[in-house]
């Protein structure tokens, strides 16, 4: 197994270490083979991009990226450098585009979310059903559920805990909201559950915490959104 | 006009194979031609419960690879002249037939049977898609546990994605009403609840099951069986006939008559 190309990723996109002894163009058939290989993973996913470990030349930067657009569907949105500075500067705005799209925008969805199936959004999303035991949903934005929620649910995807989760009756396995996980008792028994009433919950983050708070209007009033 | 129906659970030993014969029966019982399927390739058991194992010449795989016609594999059930069923076959597995095979199948049988019941293996690979296949409609076995409920939601799930969505009635098998009372099982609307798909019968845990089951005689229609008589429950349902469920407390003890005959002056 070679290590001249290393693909990292991290929340913004990807990180392609590369070694800096080795000769260039015995660099370049590394880095087909490594995106041909990874093509089916990153699928066509958008990202930002960023080269570590060599100082490569304009030119060779653009021969690597046209590459990359060659061997893989990677839509390559930007390249990052390795200024910290523009680099913070830089995961600050797409942190900002990502937010303002999760929260702005939404979508529906119609029906029992049963066992096995997963529903992705890039957007905020409402259900009109039940989460079942064993679905799961992701979101990059706002989760609400207008039914039982009893499968597991990640709110906020790409880091964004200012995300919430409502649901009608709230009981997930697991919630996950920005980057804090939280996850169910471990001793429920599905036979003691009916006794307390359903009431419509919601959960959010405050310091590091998930918390899940009946929904009125004191609670409403208190979060920030 | 003829409908074709799969009994399926994803999980195992639920009673698909028990509500399929009993069902199967209970219809030919009711004056409708019937053929029931085992799409279980390689673990062969529903001429088992049917009694009717040692006069299997032809199974399904022959049918579907051209050896027989299906007539010739077919089995005529000696108490009930209505009653069909073309055994799956020991030697091979599921691979042997393919979903296109059953379809055809099942819709050349349609021209002959009211109803064509497919006993369903467990599991979501190709015995499951193999056998819903052809089908118009799916009855869903389950128990009152959550092991079985879980797995029966993703059949439901399956059953929505596949291109021509199949509408799903619910049976709750082996249910025991002494345990719901004491609150360790699971009620009925509680599995309802969950699954959120139609009820069409619950069937109590009974022993005559187990009985009938080793002796090859179903239990439909049996007077003294309360399981036999909720699948005849189940039977009018399908045919379109509205009945009332079942009482499943079964006999009453002394103090409790005592109780009702109180509450009624």
């Amino acid at each position: 197994m070679k290590n001249s190309v290393v693909i990292k990723g991290n929340k913004y996109g990807i990180m392609v270490i590369l070694d800096k002894d080795i000769p260039f163009e015995e660099l370049i058939s590394d880095i087909i083979e490594k995106f041909k290989e990874s093509s089916k993973f990153f699928g066509s996913a958008s990202m930002a991009i960023s080269f570590e470990g060599r100082k490569l030349t304009t030119d060779e930067e653009r021969r690597i990226l046209d590459i990359i657009s060659e061997y893989s569907e990677i839509d390559v949105i930007c390249v990052v450098d390795n200024d910290k500075k523009r680099e913070e500067m830089f995961k600050e705005k797409v942190e900002q585009k990502v937010t303002d799209i999760s929260s702005a925008s939404g979508q529906f969805y119609r029906g029992t979310l049963r066992s096995g199936q997963v529903l992705e959004c890039e957007s905020s999303v409402v259900i009109l059903g039940d989460v079942n035991p064993g679905a799961k949903i992701i979101s990059t934005g706002n989760v609400v559920v207008l039914g039982a929620l009893k499968g597991i649910v990640y709110a906020g995807i790409t880091g964004d805990a200012s995300s919430f989760v409502v649901a009608l009756e709230m009981n997930p396995v697991q919630i996950r909201i920005g980057d804090v996980i939280a996850r169910c008792s471990d001793n429920k028994s599905i036979l003691k559950k009916k006794k307390n009433k359903p009431e419509t919950k919601i959960a959010f983050v405050e310091d590091d915490n998930i918390y899940i708070e009946p929904l009125n209007k004191d609670v409403l009033s208190d979060l920030q959104f | 006009m003829s409908e074709v129906i799969v009994v399926t659970s994803g999980k195992g030993g639920v009673g698909k194979t028990t509500t399929t014969a009993n069902v199967g029966t209970g219809l030919a019982m009711l004056d409708k031609k019937v053929v029931l399927i085992d799409t279980d390739i390689g673990l062969r058991n529903l001429d088992l419960v049917l009694g009717l194992e040692n006069r299997i010449v032809y199974n399904l795989v022959d049918v579907v690879e051209g050896n027989c016609r299906p007539k010739q594999a077919m089995i005529k059930d000696k108490r009930h002249p209505n009653l069909y069923l073309l055994p799956s076959a020991q030697t091979r597995d599921k691979s042997s037939v393919t979903p296109e095979q059953m379809k055809e199948l099942t819709d050349e049988l349609r021209k002959e049977f009211d109803y064509i019941l497919l006993d369903c293996p467990a599991g979501i690979e190709q015995g499951f898609q193999n056998a819903i296949a052809g089908a118009d409609r799916a009855l869903l076995v389950t128990t009152p546990e959550v092991s079985a409920i879980r797995d029966a939601d993703r059949i439901i799930g399956l059953l929505e994605a596949n291109e021509n969505k199949k509408h799903a009635d619910l049976i709750v098998n082996r249910i025991r009403m002494d345990m719901v009372k004491k609150g360790e099982m699971m009620t009925i609307e509680d599995v309802e609840d969950i699954l959120a798909i139609d009820l069409i019968g619950a069937v109590p845990d009974d022993e005559n099951i187990v009985i009938s089951t080793n002796q090859g005689e179903p239990v439909v229609g049996s007077e003294t069986s309360l399981a036999g008589q909720a699948y005849m429950n189940i039977c009018h349902r399908i045919i379109g006939e509205e009945v009332p469920l079942l009482d499943l407390n079964g006999k009453k003890g002394m103090l409790s008559k005592f109780a009702d005959l109180f509450k009624k002056n």
